[in-house]
Order: structure tokens, then sequence, then C-alpha cells
């Protein structure tokens, strides 16, 4: 991976991406939030954090093996100097079943990485997953609607980051067959977790939002620029 | 299906207003990115908003487009529910009052924006929901009625609980008060009962908030039920009326008459801006809670009174609506409403309404403006809300019948609808 440092973005390519949207009271992401990054309500009182799976095949990107990668975000007011994103994240956690890729995502993404994954469970078929380390389970999250219409997309995310106090932000962009809705249903469980950091999951039992989910088997390409400094 | 796919290859179309509302960064990059947005709908010939109508609200209207475009269109937009924005008895109430008092109140109501003519609405008002010891507060917008009245009654630190489909003004109120927000699924008793026991511990004030008719559905709110929750736990109930005072009830009262529990509701709030045709708000309550209101309701104290001519026509809106036109012309936008959601039901979603708001959903906001444009061309004007007044992917068409539609109208505007449908692919049984 070293030869691709000095390069400003990274093609991943994903053959599996299940992401959903629970609501929160905002108070929750406030404290985890710097000064300067506010988090988007959808109505007064009630902001969203995203938590989303990644399935990356072998060669998905360069040498690595295939891997599983958790995502926890806080939604957040973008930066709309830069382009008009779909959703603004600030990143709050990051797991992997790849030791490697955490690394790399400290280093070149600005990313918290948090520990290692000891097992993550895909069910492509069904579109559920199984996450957990050491410390136990994290979640569990599936598709609550069977009636996916997927449609070939390009969509463009912020991701905002902080590592030893410097705000970063990244342009993302998602290339990929995909599907969203906002039916209610059973979209999984959030358990009480470290890699939750402060944020009380398990017995308020966050409803779900929204879900994107990508055609799993289908291979979607997220293309991914090296964050600079926000200013 | 290849409108539909043509329409969606226009960058406007992957917009909504949510993502302009505010950047993070100090320029003012949300304005600029909004205008950009804006232009582009505009050079596309699809700018339908702001339009300017040429004439009253009636069931048949003309209207022009920034482009210089003039549409006539059956008029689906308004909610002149009983017609009396052009009914001349209440036009030539209101120019009488505009030749004894002048065109401005020119003051606060609690200073010197009061005449005689609010006084006389006021206790006409009072009369017409006929509580003993009960009197009402006059605002100057039902959006005023609604901020000032929330945060005046609730402070700091004390609870407002409301429905999730809850209309902005009672959201804008609750924020105003600084009291803690708790939401409950729409329409879910069971729900608001167990954030009741949640919060409720707590030595604080409870207000629970609903509507009596839902803005963006079009359905009932419980509030009978909600009465009878809330006396459990010491909680106090508000009934925004804005879209069933006149309408609903065997003398128009609202949902709390239809529903029986008009004694038992705290604050009562009515809009004019709706079947009163004009402008303006109101809060019915137990008089002493309308003397501090008059008081330290922020939006009336700080704000001109509703202006005379305005007080005049409404004054004769609610002499016709509580008389035999009223009776009559509430028989009538019930019979249209059934009529025109049985041309509807089953062949498109129309949620849970069940009344003369029917939201017809049509799910991806993308589809909107070329929606919009698309009815126009039809003949009729319907409007749209997208996300994020309503959930993503629950964009809807909100029809308003009035009383004042024919079966001809109906039966072009649902034709429409379904010709619609058809063309974007939102019909049932596609
Ligand atoms: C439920 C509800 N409450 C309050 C208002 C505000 O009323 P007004 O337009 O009179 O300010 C509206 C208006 O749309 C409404 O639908």
């Amino acid at each position: 991976m070293t030869k691709r440092e000095n390069i400003d973005l990274l093609v991943w390519n994903f053959d599996f991406a299940l992401s959903t949207f629970y609501e929160i009271e905002s108070w929750q992401v406030e404290k985890l939030l710097p000064p300067r990054i506010i988090p988007m309500e959808v109505t007064p009182g009630v902001a969203l954090i995203n938590i989303t799976v990644f399935n990356f095949p072998e060669g998905g990107l360069g040498k690595l093996p295939e891997f599983q990668e958790l995502i926890l975000s806080i939604i957040v007011l973008p930066d709309l100097s830069r382009d008009v994103p779909k959703f603004a994240m600030y990143v709050i956690s990051l797991s992997s079943t790849c030791q490697e890729h955490l690394d790399h995502s400290s280093d070149y993404y600005k990313l918290p990485s948090f520990k290692k994954l000891s097992f993550g469970n895909i069910d492509k078929k069904n579109i559920n997953v199984e996450f957990g380390d050491s410390d136990g389970k994290i979640l569990t999250m599936q598709n609550c609607n069977p009636q996916a219409n997927y449609r070939n997309e390009k969509r463009y995310f912020q991701a905002f980051t902080t590592k030893n106090e410097v705000i970063y932000v990244a342009d993302i962009y998602i290339r990929a067959k995909l599907f969203d809705h906002q039916q209610s249903g059973y979209t999984g469980k959030l358990f009480n977790h470290p890699f939750f950091k402060q944020l009380e999951v398990e017995d308020t039992e966050p409803v779900s939002y929204l879900q994107m989910i990508a055609a799993p088997n289908v291979l979607g390409q997220q293309i991914y620029y090296r964050p600079k400094k926000f200013i | 299906m290849d409108q539909i796919k043509k329409e969606l290859k226009q960058p406007y179309t992957e917009y909504t207003l949510d993502m302009f509302l505010r950047s993070a960064g100090k320029d003012h990059a949300e304005i600029h990115q909004f205008n950009r947005w804006r232009e582009e709908v505009i050079k596309a010939g699809k700018y339908t908003f702001e339009i300017p109508h040429l004439y009253a609200q009636k069931s048949e209207i003309e209207v022009q487009r920034i482009t210089g475009e003039k549409y006539n269109l059956i008029n689906f937009a308004s909610y002149n529910y009983l017609g009396y924005s052009y009914h001349p008895e209440v036009l030539s109430s209101a120019k009488e009052a505009l030749d004894t008092y002048g065109l401005g109140a020119t003051g606060s109501p609690l200073l010197n924006g009061t005449f005689n003519l609010h006084k006389i609405f006021e206790r006409k008002l009072a009369e017409y929901f006929g509580l003993e010891g009960y009197g009402v507060s006059l605002f100057s917008s039902g959006y005023g009625a609604n901020i000032g009245v929330i945060s005046a009654y609730i402070h700091k630190g004390e609870h407002v609980v409301l429905d999730r489909s809850s209309h902005a003004s009672l959201f804008d109120g609750a924020l105003l008060s600084q009291g803690k927000i708790t939401l409950f699924k729409h329409n879910d008793i069971e729900h608001l009962e167990k954030v009741l026991k949640r919060i409720s511990h707590e030595n604080s004030r409870v207000l629970i908030c609903t509507e009596g008719v839902y803005s963006a559905d079009g359905d009932y709110g419980k509030v009978k039920e909600i009465v009878q929750v809330a006396k459990r736990y010491d909680a106090k109930v508000l009934v925004d009326e804005a879209h069933s005072l006149l309408l609903a009830g065997s003398n128009g009262k609202g949902v709390a008459e239809e529903q029986g529990v008009l004694e038992d509701v705290d604050l009562i709030i009515g809009t004019f801006s709706k079947s009163f045709a004009g402008v303006g708000g109101c809060l019915y309550a137990k008089e002493e809670i309308i003397n501090y209101i008059n008081y330290y309701a922020r939006s009336r104290v700080f704000s001109c009174a509703i202006d005379p001519a305005v007080t005049g026509g409404l004054i004769k809106a609610l002499e016709l609506a509580g008389g035999s036109d009223g009776k009559i012309k509430r028989v009538k936008i019930k019979k249209n409403a059934k009529y025109f959601r049985s041309k509807l039901f089953g062949k498109v979603d129309i949620g849970t309404s069940e009344t003369w708001i029917i939201p017809v959903i049509y799910g991806h906001e993308r589809i909107t403006i070329p929606l919009s444009d698309f009815l126009h061309k039809e003949g009729v004007d319907i409007s749209l809300m997208m996300f994020p007044a309503v959930p993503k992917n629950k964009s809807r068409l909100r029809v308003f019948v009035t009383s004042e539609h024919s079966k001809e109208h109906m039966d072009k505007g649902a034709d429409a609808i379904l010709k619609a449908a058809k063309k974007f692919g939102f019909l049932l049984d596609d």
C-alpha cells in the first residue's frame, strides 16, 4: 500500500454495503462533536447517527485480503463550499476485520480506528450482518424492506474527522447500484459496547430513519479522497 | 416510464431543500448553492414555487409563472375550505371595517392596536365555542399563536410532547420555550403513554400537542384518547384545530367537539387563514389563561394586531359558519372529500386520510419538480410536500378539497392525478 501514499484518492471496490441511519437525541451526539461541527437534525431535538457496513472482496484495494468494515458516524451539517453532498458524516468509530486496513485508515484518512473486529458475519442473500470483537457483540443489522428497487447511482458524501485536535474533511463518491427506503421495521439491535463511545444505544433502542443498501454481489466503487484540513 | 427516466437525468432533481439548509463553513455557501439550484430549475422552465395568482382563490384560478406563461387551473392547493375568501358578504363586511378603521391596526394588541372590532370578534368566538368562563386571545397568525402560546406556557426544563407529524409551528413553539422536546409516533397512544411514563416522574409541567386534523396526513388526531392518557399523568393538552375549525364537529367547533372532549382540552388553537379564509390565529382557553397569555405570549405582545378589514371579514365568516351556511357547507365538504377519496382509493397511496386533506404519496422526492410542472400542464394546481417536511420516500401531493368544488372539478382533478401516477410510476397496481 505504501506506493499509493502520495496519491490523492483511492478507489475501493466493494460487493456489499448496508447503511442504516438511526434517530438519536441531539444532546447525546453534541457531546462527541468539536465546537464547529453541528449535528443535522431531522426535527428539533432529533439528530442522526449512521452505521455502515462494507464487505471488500480480496483485491478490492490493492493487495488486501477480503475484509469487513464497520463505521459509526454522526450526521452533521456539510461544507457546501465544496459541493452539495447527500449527507455529511463526522466519523466517531471505525472497526475492521483487517488490522492493516485499520492502520491505514488512521494514517491516511485520519479516522478514529477502533480495535480489530473478531467477527464480521455478512449474509449477503438476506442482507443481514452481525459484528463483534473481544468485548462482545457490537450489533446486528438487517434490511427491513423486502422490495428493493436498485438503481445505478453516483452519490457524493463528505466525511469529517478529528485527529490530534485538527478537523479534517474528505470527499467521497459512491458509484453503485443503490436503493434507499424509509420503511419502518426491525433493523437489528445495537448493544452497549465501547465501539459506540459514550452513546447510549442499547436501552434507548434508536429507531431506524433511513436505510441505504447496495445490491449484494454487484461490484460498487467508493472513491475516497485524501482528507484536507477543515478551515 | 420514459418520462420519468428523462426527467430524472436533470441535475436539479438530485437535490432536496434540506441539503441547502446550512453549511459548516463561515462563507455563505448554502446561499450560493441554493441559488444555483433555483436558477437551474428556472432555466429549465419548471419553477412553480411562489407562483403569482392573478385573481381570488376560487375553485378555478389563473396563475402566471416566472417565464410569463399563464395557466388556467382547477385549484386544489388552497385551504379556502368554505370559500369565504371571496364570499360577497365577507367582502362587504371587510370593506366596511376598512372604511371605518383604516388599513392597519398600527400597534400591538396589548398597547394601542386593539379596536372594538377585535373585542367583538373575541366575544363572538368565545360565544361560538360556548364554554362558561372561557375566553379568546387573538394573534396575527396561526403560526404566531402556536409559538406564542407554547413558549409562554412552558418554560425551561419543562416538557413538550409532540406527535411526530406535528406542524412546524408546534415544533418552533416548543423550541422557543426551551422545554425538553419528546416525540411520540404519529397517533400512537401506546407510545405516547410510554413517553409520559418516562418523563412525568419529574415534578415539572408536561404539555402534549396534537392537531385536530393532521395537515400532512389528513387524518384526525386522537384527541379523546390523548385527553384520557394525559389525565392519568397529570399532563396538559393543546389541540391545534387549524384544519378543523368551522369544519369538524356538528357545530364546526373542531375535532375536540366531534370527539366530545371540548371541555377537557386545556388549550385550543385556531387559525383564520384556512376555513375563515383571512389571516390570524387564536387561543381558546379558560379566561385566567387568556389573561396571562395576552401579556406573556411574545409573538402577540411584540407584533401588530390583525388588520381591521380582515377582522371585519372574519366576524362575518364566523357568523356565516355558525349559521345555516356553515351547516350546509360542512355537509358539502365532507361529501366532496369522500367522493374525491373514493376516486383515488386503491389506485394511488392516500395514506391514512379521512378528511378534506388528501395526500397522494408518490414517494421519491426527485420527481417533485417535474410532477408539479406536469400537473399544471394537465390543468390542476396541487401543492407538493417533500423531505424534510415529510419523511424521505414519503413525498406527496396534498389535495385540499373544499365545499366549493363541483363534481366536474373533482373528476378532472382525480383524472390528472391518476394520469400523473401512471406517467411517473406511482400507480398502485402498476
Ligand atoms: C396545523 C397548522 N398549524 C398552524 C398553522 C399556521 O397557520 P397560519 O398559516 O395561519 O399562520 C398551519 C398552517 O399551515 C397548520 O397547518
